[in-house]
C-alpha cells in the first residue's frame, strides 16, 4: 500500500525533497519551503487508486506539503532499522512540530501499518484548539473510527459538533455509534436548547442508535 | 458597587486591561491556574507558570490598584499524561502552602478520562491536606455528566462541599450544582458558556445563595470587563442593588475566605499604586522611572 501511495505523491510532487543527508526533524519542517504549500494536484486516475489503497483519507483535502512530508517518513520509514525506531523518529516530528507540521502529521497517520502505536499522540492531539489541527485528525481521516476507544471517539464527535463541524466529515461515524454517544447528542441539544442557541442540524448523524 | 471577578486569567491580559478593570470598580481578582492553549510537556513549564502567577502577575496587578489571588493545581486538560502529571502533583505542595493562593483549582474534568479521574482526587486530598477550598472546572463536552461525575468524587472523597466552587454553569448544570452546597460560578463570555442576559434571568429564577459570576477573560475570545457589564445588565432586569452585591463581591469573598487567606478587612479599600516599586529589578512601566 505505501508503494502505491509512494508512487503517486512522488509523481505529484516530486522528490527533490528527499535528500537522504538531511536529518529528518529538519526536512520535515523545511518540506513546505521546498515544494509548496498549494494543493496537491492529483489526476482522477491516481485519486481512485489512493482510494482503493488508502481508503477513507481525504487525499483531495491534501497540500502539497502535507504530500512532502508523507513521502519523507515513508523514505524514513523504509530506512530505519525497526518499527520502534520509525515509530519514535515519527513521533519527534510531531511532538516538536508546529500547528502547521502536526496537520500533515495528522492527515499522514492512517497510512502507517504502525498506526496503533500512534494512539495516544492522537488522543493527545484531539485536545487542540486549533481547529485546523483538530480537523487534520477528525475529518476525512479513518484513524479515529479505526483505532480510538468508545470514549475518545465520542469525544471526537461532540468536539467537532462544538467546532461547527459537519458531522458527515467524520469517517466511520455510522459504524461507530453507541448509546452513550446517542445520550451525550441528546444532553447537548438539551444544554443548546436551554441557552436560547440552534441545535447542529446534523446532530442525528451522532444521536441515532446503533442499529 | 464593590467588585470581585473570581476567574480570571490576567497572564494572557494587556495593562490596557488593567487599567479599564480598575476604572470599572473591580478591586480583587482571583486567577486560577489553568492550561495556556496549547499542552505544556514538562514539569518545569509548570514551576515557572506558578511562580508568575505568584510573583509577577501579582505585582503587575498592584501596579493598577488591583488585589490578586491565585489558586494552584494541575488543570484537566494537561492531566491526561501520566508522567507529567506525577511530576507537577508532586511540586503541588510547595506552591500549595503560599500566601495569597486562596484554593486549589482549576481542577476537574476534560474528556472525563481515567487520567483526569486520578489527577482530580489527589488534589481533592491536597485540599484538604492544606484546608483549602477547591475550584472546580467543568468540561464543555458532555457538562451535564462531568458535573456530576465531579460532585460524585468530591462526595466519595469526604470533602465539604460548602469549601467547593462550581464553575462555567449553564441552565441545564445549575439546578444540579444548587441541590447541593458547594457554590455555583458562571463565565460571561461573549459567544459561549453564559451571558448577561440568561444570567439575569438564572438570578431571578434562582435567587443569590452560592451564585457568582465571572468573566474567566483569558487568551481566547472573552472581556475582561464581564461582571460589571453583568452587572448592568442585572439592574436592566430589576434586581436590586443589595443582591447584585451579594454575587459580585459578598459570595466571592465569602468562599475564598474559606482559606484563611482573604484578609477580608479591608479588603474593599483599593491598594495605593505605587509604580516607583520594582519586581526582581523589573517595572511595568516603559521609560517613566521617576
Amino acid at each position: 500500500m505505501l508503494h502505491a501511495v509512494q508512487r503517486i505523491l512522488s509523481a505529484a510532487v516530486g522528490t527533490g525533497h528527499l535528500d537522504p543527508s538531511t536529518p529528518l526533524l529538519t526536512a520535515y519542517p523545511a518540506a513546505a519551503m521546498r515544494v509548496g504549500r498549494g494543493p496537491l494536484a492529483l489526476g482522477e486516475r491516481d485519486r481512485r487508486e489512493l482510494h482503493a489503497v488508502a481508503p477513507g483519507i481525504g487525499f483531495e483535502r491534501w497540500t502539497r506539503e502535507d504530500a512532502a512530508r508523507a513521502l519523507l517518513l515513508i523514505a524514513h520509514r523504509a530506512g530505519a532499522r525497526t518499527g520502534d525506531r520509525f515509530v519514535a523518529d515519527a513521533r519527534a516530528c510531531f511532538e516538536q512540530g508546529d500547528a502547521r507540521e502536526q496537520e500533515s502529521w495528522l492527515r499522514a497517520i492512517a497510512l502507517w501499518p504502525e498506526a496503533k502505536s500512534f494512539l495516544p499522540d492522537a488522543i493527545e492531539a484531539c485536545r487542540t484548539n486549533i481547529v485546523p489541527v483538530f480537523e487534520a485528525l477528525a475529518c476525512e481521516n479513518p484513524f479515529p473510527s479505526q483505532h480510538f476507544p468508545d470514549r475518545n471517539f465520542n469525544q471526537v464527535v461532540l468536539k467537532a459538533m462544538f467546532n461547527s463541524i459537519a458531522l458527515e466529515r467524520i469517517v466511520g461515524l455510522n459504524a461507530r455509534l453507541n448509546p452513550e454517544l446517542s445520550r451525550m447528542a441528546r444532553d447537548y441539544a438539551a444544554e443548546r436548547t436551554a441557552a436560547g442557541r440552534s441545535v447542529p442540524a446534523d446532530i442525528d448523524l451522532a444521536m441515532q442508535e446503533p442499529r | 458597587m464593590k467588585i470581585f471577578d473570581p476567574h480570571i486569567h490576567m497572564t494572557s491580559r494587556s495593562t490596557d486591561d488593567y487599567e479599564a478593570m480598575a476604572r470599572a470598580g473591580i478591586i480583587a481578582i482571583v486567577e486560577p491556574a489553568f492550561w495556556l492553549g496549547q499542552p505544556r510537556t514538562h514539569a518545569g513549564s509548570f514551576v515557572d507558570y506558578f511562580n508568575s502567577l505568584l510573583g509577577w502577575e501579582r505585582f503587575r496587578a498592584s501596579q493598577f490598584g488591583i488585589r490578586h489571588f491565585c489558586t494552584i493545581g494541575l488543570n484537566p486538560k494537561e492531566a491526561n499524561n501520566p508522567k507529567l502529571s506525577a511530576e507537577v502533583l508532586a511540586i503541588l505542595p510547595r506552591f500549595l502552602a503560599k500566601d495569597g493562593v486562596v484554593a486549589v483549582g482549576e481542577i476537574g474534568f476534560d474528556d472525563q478520562t481515567d487520567e483526569e479521574e486520578a489527577c482530580l482526587m489527589r488534589q481533592i486530598e491536597l485540599a484538604a491536606e492544606f484546608k483549602l477550598p477547591i475550584l472546580i472546572h467543568t468540561p464543555h463536552r458532555d457538562k451535564k455528566r462531568g458535573t456530576e461525575r465531579t460532585i460524585d468524587a468530591v462526595r466519595r472523597a469526604g470533602f465539604p462541599e460548602e469549601r467547593v466552587l462550581i464553575d462555567h454553569n449553564n441552565e441545564e448544570t445549575l439546578p444540579v450544582v444548587l441541590a447541593t452546597k458547594c457554590w455555583a460560578g458562571h463565565t460571561i463570555y461573549p459567544n459561549t458558556k453564559m451571558d448577561e442576559q440568561r444570567m439575569a434571568a438564572l438570578v431571578k429564577k434562582y435567587g443569590t445563595d452560592r451564585i457568582i459570576v465571572n468573566s474567566a477573560a483569558d487568551w481566547g475570545i472573552s472581556d475582561p470587563l464581564k461582571v460589571p457589564k453583568t452587572i448592568e445588565v442585572m439592574r436592566q432586569q430589576g434586581i436590586d442593588e443589595a443582591s447584585i452585591q451579594k454575587i459580585v463581591w459578598d459570595n466571592p469573598v465569602a468562599f475564598f475566605a474559606q482559606s484563611g487567606r482573604l484578609d477580608v478587612s479591608g479588603l474593599e479599600q483599593r491598594p495605593a499604586v505605587d509604580r516607583t516599586q520594582k519586581f526582581a529589578t523589573n517595572s511595568v512601566l516603559r521609560g517613566d522611572q521617576r
